[in-house]
C-alpha cells in the first residue's frame, strides 16, 4: 500500500517540477497568454468579417435566384447588373473553397500584404474572407428552407423585398441556420492554428514554441489542446443558449 | 371608377417556357365592387395563376390588369403600395412563423400604414372576436389548428383594410371537420359586401355565396354566369362534363 502511495505523491511532485520549468520557469506561460489572445483575435476578427461577407453574399445571391423571373419580365437594369454581381460571387466562393486556407493565409501575408508584418490583422483578413464563403452558403440555405409561401405571404401585404427578408425571412433563416453557424465558427476558431505559418504567435504556435525550447511536448501541447476544448466547450454553450430562446415560437 | 369597376383584366397571358406552356390564355375579365368572383376549373387550368397575377405575384408575360383604374403591370408602378389593399389568403395559410397571431395582424398596418400600435391591436382584438379567436392572440401559429390558422389569415388580410380578397383555395389543405368555420367566416364578409374573388373546388359555396362564377379550362374562361345559370344550365361541354364530375 504504502509504495503506492509513495509512488503517486512522487509522480505528483514530478508532474508540478515540469509545470513549474514548462510554464514557470523564464516567464514562459506568457507565449500561452500571448497565444492565446492572438487566437481569440483572429477568430473574432474572422467572425465578424465573415458574417459581412456572408451576409452580403447570400443576398445578392438568392435576390438573384428569386428575382430574375420577374426582373427579366419587367425590364430595368437592375438584372444585368445583380447577374454581374452574383456571377462575382460564384466566382469568389468557387476560388475560397476550392483552395486550402494556408495557401490563401500565405498568399495573403507573403503576395498581397507582402509590406505589412501585422499577421494578426493579416490573419483576420484571410481567415475572413475564407469563412466569408462558407456562412454565404450557409445563409443562402437558410432562406432557401424558409417556404416561399413566407415571402408571397409578405409580399402580398404589401411589404417590399427587403421589408420581407428583414421582418420575415431573416428572423427565421437565423433560427434555421443556427446550429450549422456555431459549427463553422467552431471550425473556424480551430483553422486558425495555421496562423504560425505566417508568423504569428497563436496558440497552437506557442505551444510549439514553448516545446522547442523545453524539449517537453506532452505538456504544452496537452495544455493548449485543452484551452481550445474549453473555447469550443463555451461557445457551443452559449448557441445552444441562443437556440432555446429562439426556439419559443414553435413551443 | 367607371361602373364600380375594381380590376379589370385585358388579354392577360402568362407563358412558361418560351410559350410552349400556356397557364393562361388571352384572359378578359372584370371584377366589379362587392361582387363575390368564384373561379371553378379542373387543376392545372389556370385558375391560381390567374389570382395570382391580380395582385403580381405571377408577373404576366403580356396584358394589362387594372387595379382601380392604375394599370398596376406598368414597370413605373409601385405595386407595394397597391398590393396593401388587395389582400390575400392561402391554401397554405402562409401565417408568419416568427410571430404570434396578434404580431401576425398588426406589423403590417404599423409598418406600412404607420398605425399606432394601440389602434392596431385594437382593430386585431376585434377581427379576432370576431371569427372567435380572441384568446388566441397570444399564440403561434404552430400551435393553432389548420382551420384556426386559415382564419387568423384572413384577418390578418382583413386587417390591411383591403379593398378586395382574394383566396387561392382557401379550404382545400384543410382537414374536412375544419372547412366549415373557414366557409363561414368567408360567407359573413361576403353579406357584409366585401368585394372577394375565390378559387375553390366548394361547389356548394360557389352556388350559395358567389354573383359570379367563372370556369377555366387550359388558361381560358370558357363559360361564365350567375350560379344558377352555371349550375342549372351549363352551356359548354367540358363545364357539363367537369360539372358531373364534382357535383
Amino acid at each position: 500500500m504504502i509504495p503506492y502511495l509513495m509512488s503517486i505523491s512522487a509522480a505528483f511532485a514530478e508532474l508540478a517540477d515540469d509545470l513549474r520549468f514548462v510554464f514557470i520557469e523564464k516567464d514562459r506561460y506568457q507565449q500561452i497568454i500571448t497565444g492565446f489572445f492572438n487566437t481569440l483575435k483572429i477568430t473574432a476578427g474572422a467572425l465578424l468579417v465573415g458574417v459581412i461577407i456572408g451576409i452580403f453574399i447570400a443576398a445578392v445571391r438568392t435576390s438573384f435566384d428569386k428575382n430574375k423571373e420577374s426582373m427579366k419580365l419587367r425590364g430595368g437594369p437592375g438584372y444585368v447588373l445583380l447577374g454581374i454581381l452574383n456571377a462575382v460571387c460564384k466566382v469568389y466562393l468557387t476560388v475560397i473553397r476550392g483552395t486550402p486556407v494556408v495557401v490563401q493565409l500565405m498568399i495573403a501575408y507573403f503576395v498581397i500584404f507582402a509590406a505589412s508584418d501585422n499577421g494578426v490583422l493579416v490573419g483576420i483578413f484571410a481567415f475572413g474572407i475564407n469563412s466569408g464563403a462558407y456562412v454565404a452558403e450557409i445563409f443562402r440555405a437558410g432562406i432557401m428552407s424558409v417556404e416561399n409561401g413566407q415571402f408571397e405571404a409578405g409580399r402580398s401585404l404589401g411589404f417590399s423585398y427587403l421589408q420581407t427578408m428583414r421582418y420575415i425571412i431573416v428572423p427565421q433563416m437565423f433560427k434555421a441556420v443556427l446550429p450549422t453557424l456555431c459549427n463553422e465558427f467552431i471550425a473556424l476558431l480551430k483553422e486558425t492554428s495555421v496562423a504560425g505559418y505566417v508568423g504569428v504567435i497563436d496558440l497552437t504556435k506557442a505551444g510549439n514554441v514553448i516545446a522547442g525550447r523545453t524539449f517537453n511536448y506532452f505538456i504544452p501541447l496537452f495544455a493548449v489542446a485543452i484551452i481550445y476544448l474549453c473555447m469550443v466547450m463555451l461557445l457551443s454553450w452559449g448557441v445552444s443558449r441562443l437556440e432555446r430562446r429562439l426556439r419559443k415560437s414553435d413551443r | 371608377m367607371t361602373d364600380n369597376v375594381l380590376i379589370r383584366v385585358e388579354g392577360l397571358k402568362k407563358y412558361y417556357n418560351g410559350g410552349a406552356v400556356k397557364a393562361l390564355d388571352d384572359i378578359n375579365c372584370e371584377i366589379r365592387k362587392g361582387e363575390v368572383v368564384v373561379i371553378v376549373g379542373p387543376s392545372g387550368s389556370g385558375k391560381s395563376t390567374l389570382l395570382r397575377s391580380l395582385n403580381l405575384l405571377e408577373i404576366p408575360t403580356e396584358g394589362k390588369i387594372y387595379f382601380e383604374d392604375t394599370d398596376i403591370t406598368d414597370k413605373k408602378v409601385n405595386i407595394n403600395t397597391h398590393r396593401q389593399k388587395m389582400g390575400m389568403v392561402f391554401q397554405h395559410f402562409n401565417l408568419f412563423y416568427n410571430m404570434n397571431v396578434l404580431k401576425n395582424m398588426t406589423k403590417a398596418p404599423m409598418t406600412l400604414l404607420k398605425m399606432p400600435k394601440e389602434e392596431a391591436e385594437k382593430k386585431a382584438f376585434e377581427l379576432l372576436e370576431r371569427v372567435g379567436l380572441r384568446d388566441r392572440a397570444e399564440a403561434y401559429p404552430s400551435q393553432l389548428s389548420g382551420g384556426q390558422k386559415q382564419r387568423v389569415a384572413i384577418v390578418r388580410a382583413l386587417a390591411m383594410n383591403p379593398d378586395v380578397l382574394l383566396f387561392d383555395e382557401p379550404t382545400s389543405a384543410l382537414d374536412p371537420e375544419m372547412v366549415g368555420e373557414v366557409l363561414d367566416v368567408m360567407k359573413t364578409l361576403a353579406r357584409e359586401g366585401m368585394t372577394m374573388v375565390v378559387v375553390t373546388h366548394e361547389m356548394g359555396f360557389a352556388r350559395e355565396v358567389g354573383t359570379r362564377v367563372l370556369f377555366m379550362d387550359e388558361g381560358k374562361i370558357i363559360e361564365e354566369g350567375t350560379p344558377d345559370e352555371f349550375f342549372d344550365n351549363p352551356r359548354n361541354p367540358r363545364l357539363k362534363d367537369f360539372l358531373s364530375k364534382v357535383l
